[in-house]
């Protein structure tokens, strides 16, 4: 079995009800790049957290090197040679990359006294440079720009003899030149014998590194395939199975033509300093808009200012016609906009809770008798709302932690609906949610848009919100540089309005 | 069975180990007590002893509220003096008692909402808030008194301290009717939802249209307020106002209310755990200075249950997720 490097034999996972993994097998050989693909959900973090032994598996066994891996042990598995490098490489982010790379392992002198802080200087700067160098010793590593971080973690890695380096998304931030850099030296690792787990939802990449390539569907490993038989199409229908590859289109036909309802939310000329400015758009009833642009456009701060929890600083918001004052969540509320913000878990939810008092929080008062709560009327409200978005709970008394994703971003799409609103704003309502979730996601919208709702869509997935949007505005830097109909709205046409103009032609991918 | 299931879905094995805890000791107690004569666990016993208990019970219901809420009050002590020197310079300056006693409760609600006030507008930690009030509270207190304490009130004031209703005064009867509304107030109103929302997660509780600066700004008030009463009632029990009213008696409070139940982080807590929780520590603390007569076996004793019982509580959570 020498050319097996590590061997996952029969792992599952399971956190309370829901099976993260399910008896996956795997094999990487040494020397070699596989790549890991899934749709979100499909268990592959769970299966890198695995190996780096931040959490243990309730069945099966990895082997490293023909020596059983210390699975639940972040130091044993570390030790073995598993590395793993993350979105956000930061370990210790307001040490230096110095400190960063040398922890754990110091250079001492005086018999283990003190440090010898030149060494791992030297060490570090001949790390760095053998990676590409160009990174900053001095700063702590938190200020450092995203590839030079991620360059401090492979440093790190490499110091600790990795035998498997594990690569989760690690282009998601970086710019097509630093991509590059980052696969030659993949390239080259691997020729020096290190085998490299490389994840990421870019499937290019995916085909332009790995020799073979693992699918994982609702934690269940669908195949492992050499990279060279495999195409496009294949690997995706691979990892979005059989079934749901029909609700991947959505309705999105727009109000029926003559019934394009009333304004519904009309915005002028709002404006928040530092944030946005001058932003104007109409929303009508039976619309659903959508608000594209890069990270950082400002969309989820005009966002923010609708729902009432920033105040705008000039500008006009008018609900059905009457005028709205800002920067308050409560009087939007009442006026019938709702805002389901982007963080579910910060801004979306009280996790402790149980999901009828989620449900009815927005509404609370409302409920109320001679100012005590009614729970019987509570649970009915709670319950009719669960059976329309389909939320999968033990009861309403359960708390919304124990829900998955998904379910957890209907109880917060729930509980905006339990305010009966004209107009929702919805921030990435699709973000983090499992595959069959989002596809109920974007039935719901279109289903209360035809029911007269005007809705304004923010989404980072460009596919979902062209699919999903009647019109889509588009923001960059703050403010509104187009507006797109259905039919001119196309990925190229809204990038080449969200990016900054010069940078349009040589950058791609704004999802 | 179903009522176990029932107690462990409304994790109300905290109340249950506090209300064991209590028995055994006085059960303790008493089977001792049976041999040597004096009577620790009879009527007259507990109700002379219980005359110490009711101002650190009566600040220990708003306190349970605030710490819900995700916040904190260490002033409840130092507003307490503050409130005890305005009544005896009241008195003292020729007022009627019944208008000192409203001047005295006007100072603890504007030194309640000052708290308020600068937690929500300035947005500064209700720990660092209240750790300042506190200290600068005591301090005008002091400052006003001098080193003569008022005293020689009405008997028709003093009149208060004596058992009204079932050998309880009328601070007992008061913080049973706080404890009541309290409890209606978390388990049955919009209000009490809203306040454990936001001790839980304030950020959603402002993004889901809760008025979460009225509520915090009402918390603190109340128990300004609450914290004024409960030095009316010492006055008329001790007939003397002077600056050292209420010293300590926040972090007593603040332990009854830990030792009932209440997340210091917020969210998690009900009022019954926090009158069991006062009823245990003022048990120890009479049982101990009844038989023995020293004190800081008191705190040792109220130390180690405090340690304890957060200890059980985190290992029998643990073991349910």
């Amino acid at each position: 079995m020498s050319d097996v490097l590590v061997d996952i034999q029969r792992v599952s996972k399971h956190f309370g009800g829901v099976r993260a993994l399910r008896e996956v097998s795997l094999a990487i050989a040494p020397g070699e790049v596989h790549a890991l693909c899934g749709e979100n959900g499909a268990g592959k973090s769970t299966l890198i957290e695995i190996l780096s032994g931040s959490c243990r598996p309730n069945a099966g066994q990895v082997l490293l090197a023909g020596r059983r891996l210390g699975l639940g042990n972040v130091g044993a598995c570390e030790q073995a040679g598993v590395a793993v490098i993350h979105q956000e490489p930061v370990a210790f982010g307001h040490l230096s990359a110095v400190d960063n790379i040398f922890v754990g392992r110091e250079l001492t002198l005086a018999g283990g006294l003190l440090l010898n802080r030149r060494a791992m200087r030297r060490g570090a700067s001949e790390l760095l440079a053998d990676l590409g160098g160009g990174v900053d010793l001095a700063c702590p590593v938190r200020c450092l720009p995203p590839a030079q971080r991620q360059r401090v973690a492979m440093a790190r890695a490499i110091l600790r003899d990795a035998k498997l380096l594990i690569l989760d998304e690690p282009t998601a931030s970086l710019s097509e030149r630093e991509t590059a850099v980052l696969f030659a030296l993949i390239r080259r690792l691997r020729n020096q014998g290190v085998s490299v787990l490389y994840v990421s939802h870019r499937l290019e990449e995916v085909f332009a590194l790995a020799d073979r390539v693992s699918v994982l569907r609702d934690g269940r490993l669908v195949g492992t395939r050499l990279a060279g038989e495999l195409d496009r199409a294949t690997l995706i229908a691979m990892m979005v199975g059989p079934e749901a590859s029909e609700s991947s289109r959505l309705g999105g036909d727009g109000p029926a033509p003559g019934k394009a309802g009333e304004a519904l939310l009309e915005v002028s000329g709002l404006t928040r300093r530092g944030a946005f400015e001058d932003i104007t758009f109409t929303v009508r009833a039976g619309e659903v808009v959508g608000l594209a642009g890069l990270v950082g456009a400002g969309r989820s701060d005009v966002a923010r200012a609708l729902g009432g929890v920033d105040e705008p600083d000039g500008g006009l918001v008018k609900l059905a016609g009457e005028i709205l004052p800002g920067g308050s969540v409560r009087r939007a509320i009442a006026g019938g906009l709702v805002l389901v913000p982007e963080d579910r878990h910060r801004q979306g939810l009280v996790l402790p809770m149980s999901v009828g008092a989620n449900l009815t929080l927005s509404v609370l008062r409302r409920l109320t008798r001679m100012g005590l709560t009614r729970p019987a009327r509570e649970r009915r409200m709670a319950g009719r709302i669960m059976g329309e978005l389909d939320i999968r709970a033990e009861s309403d008394r359960a708390a919304v932690s124990t829900l998955s994703g998904g379910n957890q971003q209907k109880v917060v799409l729930g509980k905006a609906l339990a305010a009966k609103p004209k107009v929702l704003v919805l921030d990435e309502p699709t973000r983090g949610v499992d595959v069959a979730a989002k596809a109920q996601l974007h039935r719901t919208i279109r289903l209360l848009a035809d029911r007269g709702m005007a809705t304004l869509l923010i989404s980072s997935d460009l596919p979902e919100l062209l699919s999903a949007s009647d019109r889509v505005v588009v923001m960059r830097a703050g403010r509104i540089t187009g507006e797109l109909t259905r039919d001119e709205a196309t990925q190229e046409r809204v990038l080449h309005l969200a990016l900054p103009p010069d940078r349009a032609n040589t950058e791609g991918g704004a999802s | 069975m179903n009522m176990w299931r029932r107690i462990r879905a409304m994790g109300l094995w905290h109340e249950l180990v506090l209300a064991g805890l209590l028995a055994g000791l006085l059960a303790g107690a008493w089977y001792f007590e049976q041999t040597r004569g004096a009577e620790f666990v009879s009527w007259e016993t507990q109700t002379a002893l219980s005359s110490h208990m009711w101002e650190m019970a009566l600040l220990s219901v708003p306190l349970t509220l605030i710490i819900i809420s995700g916040g904190i009050d260490l002033s409840v002590g130092a507003i307490m003096s503050l409130s005890a020197v305005t009544m005896g310079l009241a008195w003292q300056a020729g007022m009627g008692v019944w208008p000192a006693v409203g001047l005295t409760l006007a100072a603890g609600l504007t030194a309640g909402a000052m708290n308020g006030t600068f937690v929500v507008f300035l947005g500064v930690h209700p720990l660092i808030v209240t750790l300042g009030t506190m200290s600068a509270y005591r301090g005008i207190a002091e400052g006003l008194i001098g080193a003569e304490p008022v005293s020689q009130f009405p008997a028709g004031f003093l009149a208060m301290s004596e058992p009204l209703v079932a050998g309880l005064p009328p601070a007992g009867i008061l913080f049973v009717v706080l404890a009541i509304a309290a409890g209606v107030l978390l388990g049955r109103t919009a209000a009490g939802r809203e306040l454990r929302a936001i001790g839980y997660n304030e950020t959603t509780a402002r993004f889901s249209g809760v008025a979460v600066a009225r509520t915090k700004l009402l918390l603190y008030t109340a128990s300004g307020l609450v914290s004024a009463v409960a030095a009316v009632l010492f006055v008329a029990r001790r007939d003397t106002a002077k600056a050292d009213v209420g010293a300590g008696l926040e972090l007593t409070a603040i332990t009854a209310v830990v030792l009932g139940g209440t997340s210091i982080f917020g969210g998690r807590g009900r009022i019954g755990g926090t009158v069991l929780g006062v009823l245990l520590l003022h048990e120890v603390r009479s049982l101990v200075a009844w038989r023995w007569n020293r004190d800081e076996l008191t705190f040792i004793i109220v130390g180690a249950m405090l340690i304890l019982s957060v200890l059980v509580h985190s290992v029998l959570t643990r073991r349910k997720s």
